[in-house]
């Protein structure tokens, strides 16, 4: 009897080639997870004697580790190569226990994560149901109290960062012995990343930054600490919360001048936080955020498709020319030759809008004299990835037509103008905004 | 419960879109689990609720994209037999193969809500199998490239080549050297059948790989 689970640990890793967890066992096998954790060791230590087969195994390593002059207590799970490794950093080694058995050697944690999800899916309501960790005060709240509690987080979204960072101390202290069965997965998740998110907010925090205000590093905090708060209102309030993160970093990225290391400093937060980062919010901020350097005289707006125009008083006397859809660049035969960029072609599958664009022009007057005029033009653009394209022709045709060498500043600033703001239509960050901002 | 009969654009076009972005997760995957290329321009991003990793490269995405771009009229029209994900060796020499084979279930019906979180769990499952495929594979020789190779049905390649649906991304008819293995091993990895799909997955590897 108690050798038959040494076959059904076998089958499962040597014939169906499956990644075994503790968990994915303790549910499957209806046992608990301390009697799951047993019976991986005792699988492993039988066939590390026979000589089988190579096995991997991941464990799972919590205990007491000083970090920068900080006490704090890390739950890692590690990959067996790196186990002595980690023991020997910790000053104080709570638990170490067998996580997972897999044939394969695992290049990244992602499967783990898998692996349990649709377990955990089916029995989501009694998924604690062999857990060890326990708490009586620790109910799923009624419908009634998670709406309230949504609707408390929605409303103040600056809510005093203090607060907030005093309720997250408190938050993770609880959050450890207490289990959420209601939330599933999100809560195993919290009860061992949350450690691991102090840790790395701390390593956030210390990190050199040039100007470094105070009030950045409580800020930093509540971006990286919305794990803990979000694992007690439930995951719908993660969506309006990251908006939100993300308005306070755009936000702050214009104080101070440390945009990138502020994106590198939260992507490794972000990722450690939580299993699901959208690349596409943390791509929209940096582009937001590199957007907001160049466009330093503009507004500050988080979305820039419609521009207000500015009024100009030498309006008068020149006529803006609203452009045609076609790519163009026409030096006029006039006496005046006006230059007008145009930026976009014109594709018919995609979605064209008008916008004002600061547009530079010279062109001659009475005088004689070579005029450079600053005006806000009217022009349609499309939401694609032929802005690179454009933006690469339009400096080209400025080029030609341009004849004097006073305008040569206006000209860089349009082509940044209008690099910057059709970068907006593409989907990647662009390197080429690096390029041709001067 | 609506029926194929009356419903037949839109339902090819819902099982192509599904299919074709399981498959551009699962060709990141390939390249970053047989580290065809190095692990730093990978990034770990969520779908179907997991993690997976997918390229940050800008042109590797666009010509996958572009790839799957074109594979999709095939699915539509339930022309494409199999994709295949080659992978190659220096000399241009496959040296493994990755083949979904695709087909059409033989109850073909959209019904409702659990239809699409079941198809979701099946792609997971997927997934999970394309992480741990290294176990019961041999590595392959550095410097590999890959390729994507498409089987169809019938003669819709002549369509292809008559119509590019990409500007400047033609599709060509395979030449013999990139299609001809010696000595494959097959492996199976997962198969799946759901009501609007049916998909298998084996790899094929070449038995001496250097």
């Amino acid at each position: 009897m108690d050798e038959l689970y040494l076959d059904n640990i076998d089958e499962y890793v040597n014939d169906h080639n499956k990644i075994v967890t503790y968990k994915w066992l303790s549910l499957t096998l209806g046992v608990h997870v301390n009697t799951a954790k047993q019976m991986l060791y005792h699988y492993l230590e039988h066939k590390r004697k026979e000589s089988s087969p190579q096995l991997h195994a991941t464990y799972l390593v919590s205990g007491k580790l000083e970090d920068k002059g900080q006490m704090c207590h890390k739950v890692s799970v590690v990959r067996e190569d790196q186990l002595e490794d980690f023991k020997s950093k910790m000053s104080l080694i709570v638990s170490v226990h067998v996580y997972s058995v897999q044939k394969a050697l695992l290049k990244d944690s992602g499967p783990l994560y898998s692996v349990d999800y649709d377990a955990i899916k089916d029995n989501l309501k009694n998924c604690s149901r062999y857990s060890a960790i326990r708490c009586a005060g620790a109910v799923p709240m009624s419908a009634a109290e998670l709406q309230q509690v949504q609707e408390i987080q929605r409303a103040p979204p600056s809510a005093p960062e203090n607060k907030k960072s005093a309720m997250n101390g408190d938050a993770n202290i609880a959050s450890k012995p207490s289990s959420k069965p209601q939330k599933g997965i999100m809560g195993m998740f919290a009860n061992k990343s949350a450690p691991k998110n102090q840790d790395n907010s701390k390593e956030v925090k210390p990190e050199p930054k040039e100007k470094s205000p105070v009030p950045e590093a409580p800020k930093t905090k509540p971006a990286a600490k919305s794990s803990p708060m979000a694992n007690f209102f439930g995951t719908q309030t993660k969506k309006p919360e990251k908006p939100v993160e993300k308005q306070q970093e755009a936000q702050l990225a214009i104080a101070s001048e440390q945009q990138h290391q502020r994106t590198t400093a939260e992507e490794p937060a972000a990722v450690q936080l939580h299993k699901e980062t959208k690349a596409d919010s943390r791509s929209k901020s940096k582009r937001m955020e590199e957007s907001d350097s160049e466009e330093e005289k503009m507004e500050k707006k988080k979305r820039r498709r419609i521009k207000k125009p500015q009024p100009d008083s030498s309006d008068e006397d020149v006529i803006p020319d609203s452009p045609p859809q076609m790519k163009t660049s026409e030096p006029s035969p006039k006496k005046e030759p006006e230059t007008v960029q145009h930026s976009h072609t014109s594709s018919g599958t995609k979605i064209r809008r008008r916008r004002k664009v600061l547009k530079s022009r010279t062109f001659k007057d009475e005088e004689g004299c070579i005029v450079t005029e600053k005006d806000y033009v009217s022009e349609s653009y499309s939401e694609t990835e032929d802005d690179f394209q454009s933006t690469k022709q339009a400096p080209r045709n400025n080029n030609k037509a341009k004849p004097t060498s006073s305008s040569k500043d206006d000209d860089k600033k349009t082509q940044k103008k209008s690099s910057a703001s059709s970068n907006k239509g593409s989907k990647q960050a662009s390197i080429m905004g690096f390029f041709q901002k001067k | 419960m609506t029926t194929l009969t009356r419903q037949d654009l839109n339902f090819g076009q819902v099982v192509a879109d599904i299919l074709c972005e399981f498959l551009e997760v699962a060709i990141h995957l390939i390249l970053y689990v047989r580290e065809v290329y190095p692990s730093g321009i990978f990034q770990k991003r969520k779908k179907y609720n997991v993690p997976v990793q997918m390229s940050c490269h800008p042109e590797l995405n666009q010509y996958i994209q572009d790839t799957l771009h074109c594979v999709k009229p095939l699915i539509e029209k339930n022309d494409a037999e199999k994709v295949v994900v080659v992978i190659m060796d220096k000399e241009h020499h496959p040296v493994e193969r990755f083949v979904f084979e695709i087909s059409q279930p033989p109850l073909l019906s959209i019904s409702s809500d659990t239809l699409l979180s079941h198809v979701e769990q099946l792609l997971r499952a997927f997934i999970l199998k394309i992480s741990v495929c290294d176990a019961v594979l041999n590595n392959n020789p550095p410097g590999c490239s890959f390729t994507v190779l498409v089987h169809t049905r019938d003669a819709a390649t002549r369509n292809m080549e008559k119509v590019q649906v990409i500007k400047d991304f033609p599709w060509i008819v395979a030449d013999e050297q990139e299609v001809h293995m010696k000595e494959p091993r097959l492996i199976p990895l997962k198969s799946m059948t759901s009501d609007i799909v049916k998909m298998q997955l084996y790899v094929e590897e070449r038995a001496q790989k250097t």
